[in-house]
């Protein structure tokens, strides 16, 4: 039979190997997108080769941060999640969704900021001139998509650190907080893969038509906005239900 | 508490994240993929960008409707149980 102490480290360690394999998945992904177009833009117009290299690069960086994010919470699952507070299933359970909640958490803002990323070297291609703003645009359509990796980020840390301390004369009531602390990452790494995916989609389009129209940048970017604060509710329906199944039971 | 109360409890509890989590991951997609095409759209013919903001404001709404039924179930099966 298992000590308490190893389970709660097995389960740690799979969370840290969850947490960071999911979120490089998106992201080599995404910056393989985006330096696929920017290669596709520089075939098509070589003298835009120091602009377009730089707005990858760049967008590469920022689509890189769910991964970063990912990265620090495998190291803290691994250096430092276990020997904090009490030992039990709940805990086991709330590092494992630690991991599960940034894990999932940051693979739809790396596909979508890869997307945004993608198009807005294709729109620098066509139109070299405007680059200020198609990468303005990008970068803020990007910060739009990271925003829900920035919710998975907070709901891993509270799982690692802030889950509340229950003396327990059964291991029943610890059961149960131990599934809800899974639905709880489950939910959040679940419900920001849609949302993030979208608004790398919204600022993707926004940024071509940037390119293609630079006339119509004040209406596009409005739409932009709007479109992008619609698809984000889920997102926060999610984060609501997951902080109410770790603190509202 | 019993066994089976037990159980229900905790799936309930499991259920309820796993239900907000797919939940939210349609309604997420396809609201971006309007406001994407609504993107194009104003900037094809921005003489129509009040009537393309409305649609997209309206087929938003109704991509919506999936998310917030997930998010009554979820509550009913946090509280209700």
């Amino acid at each position: 039979m298992l000590e308490s102490l190893e389970i709660v480290q097995i389960a740690a360690y799979l969370g840290a190997a969850i947490s960071v394999s999911f979120a490089s998945l998106s992201a080599g992904y995404g910056e393989g997108y985006t330096a696929g177009l920017a290669n596709f833009g520089l075939m098509r117009q070589p003298k835009a080769g120091d602009q377009l290299t730089r707005s990858m690069l760049v967008s590469q960086a920022v689509t890189e941060t769910g991964a970063i994010f990912s990265l620090v919470v495998s190291l803290l699952l691994l250096f430092g999640g276990v020997d904090r507070g009490s030992l039990g299933l709940d805990k086991a359970a709330a590092l494992l969704a630690a991991g599960l909640a940034m894990g999932l958490g940051s693979v739809g803002p790396g596909f979508g900021s890869g997307y945004t990323g993608g198009y807005a070297c294709l729109a620098l291609s066509r139109m070299p001139k405007k680059h200020n703003e198609i990468t303005g645009n990008m970068l803020i359509g990007q910060a739009l998509a990271q925003a829900s990796s920035i919710f998975a980020l907070v709901v891993a840390l509270l799982l690692i650190y802030a889950i509340p301390e229950y003396e327990d004369s059964t291991l029943l009531p610890q059961i149960i907080r131990a599934v809800a602390y899974l639905g709880a990452g489950l939910c959040i790494g679940l419900g920001t893969l849609g949302p993030g995916t979208a608004i790398g989609f919204v600022a993707g389009r926004a940024s071509d038509m940037i390119g293609r129209y630079p006339r119509q940048r004040a209406l596009i970017m409005r739409t932009m906005f709007v479109g992008a604060a619609v698809s984000e509710s889920t997102a926060i329906y999610s984060l609501v239900i997951a902080f109410l199944l770790m603190y509202a039971l | 508490m019993e066994g089976f109360e037990f159980i229900a409890k905790a799936a309930a509890f499991l259920g309820a994240g796993i239900c907000m989590g797919i939940g939210a991951l349609g309604p997420g997609i396809g609201q971006g993929f309007v406001a994407g095409k609504a993107c194009e759209g104003i900037a094809r013919s921005p003489e129509n960008s009040a009537l393309l903001t409305r649609t997209m404001l309206v087929g938003q709404a109704v991509s919506e409707s999936t998310g917030i039924y997930s998010l009554v179930i979820a509550l009913l099966l946090i509280f209700s149980t």
